[in-house]
Formats: structure tokens, sequence, C-alpha cells
């Protein structure tokens, strides 16, 4: 890798990494296509209702969407489409699957980057508690957690959620991402989005909170054995300056990486608890469209997400010279 | 009838002579916003092209069809102010009521003739089957709509509803392609209700239309919410973020809960008779000889299915057509009686037929709760008698296709009948070639039964047809393509100051006689 360093040699690492993503994203495109159109289940059979459809109808809805083609000139058609900008139309939804995603884009946005911002700020708050007396009560409940958290499907601690928070306690909606009986405008309309955001929210994050908590742990404790730290504590440092302002920034750098690497996990993860509180995102929209065998949605998220994650990969990267001096692009 | 069905029932009688009186001091107050479930988004909103079950919740309540059926099966007019029916049974004549769409213009014999002929008759999977029996649908003047049959045709009325034929608006529809028309997804109807909005994913929004031709709704506003998860649907009444459950999205297991909460009622009864199956694929090997169809007949014991799989929701199957139609039953072919419980005779007819060591394969709906547990209990019994079921379950775009195409041994499946055995029954037990979804998927083919099915459909007296659902009922119950497992209980939970559901037969119709009472 180049050495002279700068903003100029990030740029241009970006544009080669960039370059590098396109056949990656052709064939996440050709895998996806080729997997759905092999996969049992006709997507004709979700639009014609519960009652047998006369014969000629299903053959003219198979017609209209295009369906009655082979596989190899769909998936022709589709790419190049795609390259247009078209990301085709949504059998289940009538209307084009850009337009679709747009608008459910906006309210999983919100949903998954507050659930980065909370896991990985809680995340790392407590595996630096935990890692500042290894072995102490506070290391135990803070490992504890994090196994527990690690563990428990979110489907099911959202379900738990609801129980406890809506319904116990009645303090929190239980799902919908406004409320219903009432219509709120300006600033209260975002307050009643943020109170039902907050289960899901919760149960999107606890999985991630646990994997940033042992990682920063685990990486801490590395750092705090090593000779630099030896040497600072030797110059007479407090515990508490060496910890977060020398030892924390080395140790930082796998801790931000699997905070990058989990972001695809993160939207995977929005699609059962989006689910769970009838949230009308992204996840929501993946998991319908696998159901009514919607293929043109169903692509299009999976082109959205695997270019979200080449985008945060990036991003990753860029931090990793923010945090650590030694490495330049 | 077993001890929790009459402790139910004696429960809901008393709960009736309680309710009564306290319901007969209220009167009806307009206003306010009821918060109805659905599971999931309509595709769009046109009744017309469509039999799906969201599209009808919402769709019914927008349009409006010729007749409609009141919670006891009786139809009445819709927008037919009369009809009369000629003696022969062949025509037809329905006058209509003043009426205007939506938008103002005024309701015609046309827009009901080019409704059924050119929208429907093509793209509605149940008017088609009506529209088969029909040699005309005319209009002399513009208030007057003449249906001529081919044949008689009992169930005629009942697919002159809105679910079936639904009046769409010549005006927005002529020239356009019917499955592409803009106005699917914003409707223009002349029913109780106008679209108001529809945000996908959420909900849409119904509002009162103060130009109804009928009783005006007594509601300002319907939101339906759509809630696809069946325990949140439960916790979203439970909360008060909903009003009313009912239909398809209502999860049986949960009734005991919602009936225990003293903010809510509850409600379980039948409306519309429907059925839940396990087809047998006759044409795999072993099961193409009726004394192992009748083994499994015996090896099953359907009331434990009913108690365990449906929450007691339910009666043991009496027969092809269920118990919910007197002129379809026939008491000297009770399945009940014919085929008690008794592994010992399974065993010794399987050992007759010289079957031993059958393994079968048991596809449904992965999705459908009570389809999975009614697959255990079968798979334990089946086991005692030496029958090796093996459990697959599949999402239900690969059900449809796995089982229409005869890929199963044995499948469960819920049918409604639609109000008609015609409509909703004899698609299973009449012939018809493979792979066409939700018809006939054992292989059976007998062409005596096709021909009496004919005959039964026909026949407008119900004495006569009874005639031809005996003798059905007497092969069936020998040959048993299907079991009928059993006939559903329907259920609903709502706000307990919620009233006037199930004015009309269909839970998802007749929207407009909802209104709350003063707490």
């Amino acid at each position: 890798m180049a050495a002279e360093g700068g903003g100029n040699g990030l740029a241009l690492y970006a544009l080669r990494r960039l370059i590098n993503a396109v056949p990656l994203v052709l064939g996440v495109v050709v895998v996806n296509f080729v997997l759905i159109a092999l996969a049992p289940g006709d997507p004709v059979m979700s639009l014609i209702g519960e009652y047998p459809a006369p014969a000629e109808y299903v053959e003219r809805v198979r017609q209209d969407f295009g369906l009655d083609k082979s596989v190899p000139e769909r998936l022709w058609l589709y790419l190049v489409n795609v390259a247009k900008g078209d990301l085709g139309f949504s059998f289940a939804n009538r209307q084009p699957v850009l337009d679709l995603l747009l608008q459910r884009l906006g309210r999983t946005l919100v949903l998954m980057l507050s659930t980065v911002v909370v896991a990985s700020t809680v995340g790392l708050f407590l595996g630096v508690i935990a890692a500042r007396k290894p072995g102490s009560v506070t290391d135990r409940g803070a490992t504890g957690f994090a196994l527990v958290g690690y563990a428990v499907p979110e489907f099911w601690l959202g379900q738990i959620l609801i129980l406890v928070f809506a319904v116990l306690l009645g303090w929190l909606p239980a799902g919908g991402f406004r409320s219903v009986r009432v219509e709120y405008t300006g600033m209260a309309a975002s307050l009643d989005m943020f109170r039902h955001m907050l289960l899901p929210m919760a149960a999107l994050s606890f999985r991630y909170m646990a994997i940033t908590t042992r990682l920063t742990r685990a990486s801490l404790l590395e750092v705090m054995s090593s000779q630099y730290i030896v040497a600072a504590r030797g110059r007479g440092l407090s515990e508490n300056t060496i910890l977060w302002r020398h030892a924390l920034r080395a140790a930082a750098l796998p801790v931000v990486t699997v905070i990058g690497y989990n972001f695809g996990f993160i939207v995977a993860g929005s699609a059962l608890v989006e689910t769970v509180f009838g949230w009308p995102g992204i996840g929501r929209l993946m998991y319908d469209s696998i159901y009514t065998r919607d293929y043109p949605v169903l692509l299009g998220i999976l082109l959205f997400v695997s270019m979200t994650v080449i985008v945060v990969n990036l991003i990753t990267d860029a931090f990793y010279a923010v945090l650590d001096p030694r490495v330049r692009y | 009838m077993t001890w929790s069905t009459v402790k139910r029932a004696l429960f809901v009688f008393a709960a009736l002579l309680l309710a009564v009186p306290a319901a007969a001091q209220e009167t009806p107050v307009k206003g306010g916003t009821a918060i109805v479930i659905l599971g999931s988004d309509p595709e769009h909103l046109n009744v017309g092209i469509s039999t799906s079950y969201p599209t009808g919740a919402v769709g019914a309540n927008i349009y409006s069809g010729l007749v409609r059926s009141r919670a006891d099966g009786r139809p009445e007019g819709d927008l037919a102010s009369s009809w009369t029916v000629s003696d022969d049974n062949l025509t037809y004549t329905f006058k209509l009521r003043q009426a205007n769409f939506h938008d103002g213009t005024p309701v015609t014999s046309a827009d009901v003739v080019y409704s059924m002929l050119q929208i429907e008759a093509p793209n509605h999977g149940r008017f088609k089957t009506a529209y088969d029996q029909i040699a005309s649908i005319e209009a002399p003047d513009a208030e007057t709509v003449v249906i001529t049959l081919k044949v008689p045709y009992a169930p005629l009325l009942s697919l002159l509803t809105v679910f079936d034929a639904p009046v769409l608006p010549k005006h927005v529809f002529e020239g356009t392609d019917p499955l592409t028309n803009p106005a699917n997804d914003a409707p223009i109807g002349s029913g109780p209700f106008k679209f108001a909005s529809w945000v996908r994913g959420e909900r849409v929004e119904i509002v009162r239309n103060d130009d109804y031709f009928l009783d005006e709704a007594l509601l300002d506003k319907i939101i339906f919410r759509i809630v696809p998860q069946d325990v949140a649907r439960s916790t979203a009444l439970e909360v008060g973020e909903a009003d009313l459950l009912w239909g398809f999205y209502m999860p049986p297991a949960d009734l005991p809960r919602l009936a225990s909460d003293p903010n809510l009622n509850t409600w379980t009864g039948i409306t519309i008779p429907a059925l839940y199956f396990v087809f047998i694929n006759t044409n795999t090997p072993g099961l193409d000889d009726v004394r192992v169809r009748q083994a499994i007949m015996y090896a099953v014991d359907r009331d434990q299915v009913v108690e365990q799989a449906q929450g007691g929701l339910g009666q043991a199957g009496s027969g092809p057509f269920g118990a919910g139609f007197a002129y379809a039953y026939d008491e000297s072919t009770d399945y009940r009686t014919r085929y008690p419980f008794d592994q010992e005779k399974a065993k010794a007819l399987l050992a007759e037929a010289g079957v031993s060591g059958l393994q079968l394969r048991f596809v449904y709906d992965s999705a459908r709760g009570a389809f999975a547990a009614a697959g255990d209990i079968m798979r334990d019994q089946l086991r005692q008698v030496g029958i090796d079921l093996v459990l697959q379950p599949a999402e239900r775009a690969v059900m449809v296709d796995r089982v229409y195409k005869g890929d199963y041994d044995l499948t469960m499946q819920s049918f409604t009948s639609s109000g008609d055995p015609t409509i909703g029954y004899h698609r299973i037990y009449r012939s018809a070639a493979p792979g066409t979804p939700f018809v006939n998927a054992t292989g059976y083919s007998n062409p005596d039964i096709d021909a009496w099915l004919d005959q039964a459909g026909g026949l407008a007296d119900q004495d006569a047809r009874a005639e031809y659902y005996a003798r059905i009922n007497e092969v069936l119950a020998n040959d048993v393509p299907v079991m009928v497992m059993f006939d559903e209980l329907a259920s609903e939970a709502s706000s307990g100051n919620l009233r006037g559901m199930r004015t009309l037969l269909d839970q998802r119709d007749g929207l407009e006689f909802l209104w709350f009472a003063k707490p």
C-alpha cells in the first residue's frame, strides 16, 4: 500500500475498492436471481387469492409480469434494467420497486443507525468497565450480560419486551411506528415515533451490544498487558488516563471492524424485529416479499443490502486511519 | 360433542342471557374510529379481480354487490331493491336502487353488466364458477338487470354479493386493463365507506360515505391496521391499540387469554361453514387401496386433534360437506359413527391390504400452527398402527406448488364453503387434472360423483338437493379420498364497547353496522 498518506491516498483507495465492488455486486445479483428462480413457489399464486382462478387469467398475469419467459432471458432483462437504474415492478405491491424501497428505507435506517450507535456506545462502555478490573463483580456482571445477550434470539426478546413494557407495565406501545388513535404533527410526531422505536431498537441492539462488550473487553485486556502500557504505568500515569487515552484507542480497531462487519447482520435481524413489532421498514418488506414470492422486491432489497455492506466496510477502513496513525492508504 | 364443547356452549348461552338485557338498553350512536386488524397488506383493493382475504376485508366495505347476506344467511337487497325469479328458475330480474358512486356518478345497470362481463367473469375465480352457468346478463333499462341461466343454479344469489360480483364504476374501468387500473389502489365504489388513504405495511383508512343509499355507517372512520405476527395481533387488542380481531387473523390459541380480559369481548360460533381436511393422495402406492385410506380414518382420533390443535374450536368431521348444511349432511354416513377412533380396526385393515412399513409425507403450510399440531398428533397415532408419518412443513407458496402438483402423500388444508357447498367444496371431490391450485388434489375421480355434484348444485329445492348429497355421502364415506378433520368454529375478539359485529354473514362485511357504546 502506498505510504505517502493523506486524504488523496484514501480517496484513491476508496475508488479502487468501489471499482472492485462492481463484479462483487454483479455476482450477488446473479446468484440471488438464480437461487430465487430455482426455489419452488409461484408468485402468481399469491396474487389470485385463495380460490381457483380461471386458467386464462393466471396466464395473463404471468405474461404481464414477464414470468412466462425463461430464467436466462429474465436474468438478462433484469440486469439491463438494473444498469439503467430500474429495479423492476413489484407483483404484490403493484408499484416500482425503487419507490417502494425509498418509502421504507427511512424507517429502517432510523432503526438501524440508532441500533448501531446504542449498541456500540453501551457495548464499548461495558467492555471498558469490565476490563478495568478483570475478575471483579462488574467484570462478571458485564461478561454475564454479554453471554446472555449473545444467546438470546431477537424475535423472542422482542416478544418478551412487548409483554413486559407494553402489556404488563403499559409504558410503551406494543407495535407499529406511530400511534393509530391520535395523529401527531411536528415535534410531537417525532416523539411519538421515538416511543414506538424504543422497544424494537432494544430488541435489535442487545446482541450487538453483547458482541461489542466481549470484544472490547478481550481486546483491552490484551493491549493492557503490552509493553507501552507497562511503560506508561512506569511513567506514573493514572490508570484511568492509561485506559481511556492510550489503551482504548488501540483496542478499538478490532471493535470497529466487527461493528462494520455486523451491519449486514443487523439488516437481517431487522427482518425479524420489524415483523414482531409491525415496523413497516425494509426488513418487513423482505419478510413479506419472501412470503408472496415478490422476486423483484426481494432482489432489490438484497442488492441494497449488499451495497450497504460494501459502503459500510469502506467507512470502517477509513476509520482505521483515524484511530491508528500507523494505518495509511 | 365432547364435554368441553358442551361446557363452552353452556358458557356462551349464559353469556347471552347476561348480555341481551344490557345490549337491549343501548341505542346505536354515531361517530368514532374503529381499528380493525389485518394480517397482511391487501395486494390491491379491487374485490372484482381477486378472491384474496385482505382485499375482500377492505374492498367489501367500499363496494356494493346486488345482494348481501344477513348473518342467518338470508339474502337481501344491496344495490338491488328487489328481484324476481321466473318459474323455471332460469331468469332472475333485479331492480336497482337510486345510488351514486363515491365520485357522484349514478350507479346504473350498465355498470352492473360491465362489471360482471368485462371484469369479473374473466378475472374472478368464484364469479367464474357462477358465470359458467349463466347464458346472458342484460340491461333492458337503466334500473333493471336480467340474468338468465343455462340450467337452474342454486347458489346464484350468494355469488352476487360484493365479494364475488361487486359493482364497479364502468366509467373508471372502460378502455383500461382492469388488472393495472390505478383505481385498484384507490377504489371508487358505492358502499358505506369511501377509500381515504393507504400506507402499505401500516394501515388502510376508510371514511363514512355520507351519500350512501342504505343506512349510513355509524363510525366516522375505520383504520385497518396491518399486524403480520399473530401474537402481536392479540397483544394489540389487549393494550388497546386495536378494536377488532376476526376471521383468519384471530389466533385460536389466544382465545382463552383474550376471553379472560375484562376489557374485551370474545365470540365463537359458525358464520360461514368452513372445514379442515386431510387430503389423501390416491396416486401414492398404498393409498390407492381404499382399505388403507379407511385404516387412516380409524387410526386418527379427530376429537383429540380438535381439542389440542384447534383449542377446542371445532367439531370432529361428520362428512364430506361437514355439518353446516342440513341438506348436505347425512346421519347414516356420519364419519363419527362410521369411523370411530379404533386402532385395532386400522391394523386389521392394513393387514388385510397387505401393507406394512408404509412411510408417508405430511405436507403443510408452516405458518398454520393448527396444521403443525395436527401433524404431531397424527404422527403419534399413525405410528401406533405401523405407519411412519414424516412431517414436511413448507412455506405457503411451496406448499401450494407441491400439493396441487401431487407431490405429497397427506396434506392438511382448510377451505371455506363461501355459503354453499357448491361454491366451496364441490371442487375438492370433482375430477380434475392435476396442477390447478385449490381444486381436487387427491387424484380421486368418480364419474358418478361428478354427475351427482352437478345435479346437487343445480337444484334450488333443498330436499331435492339432499337426495343427491345422500348418494354422494354414501360413496365418499366408503372411498374416503379426503379425511374431513373438523368443522371449524370461528372466533372473534373485540374492545368491550364495540357493538354491531356480525350483522352480515361474512365477518369482514357490514362494518357500517359497527358502533361504540358509551362507557
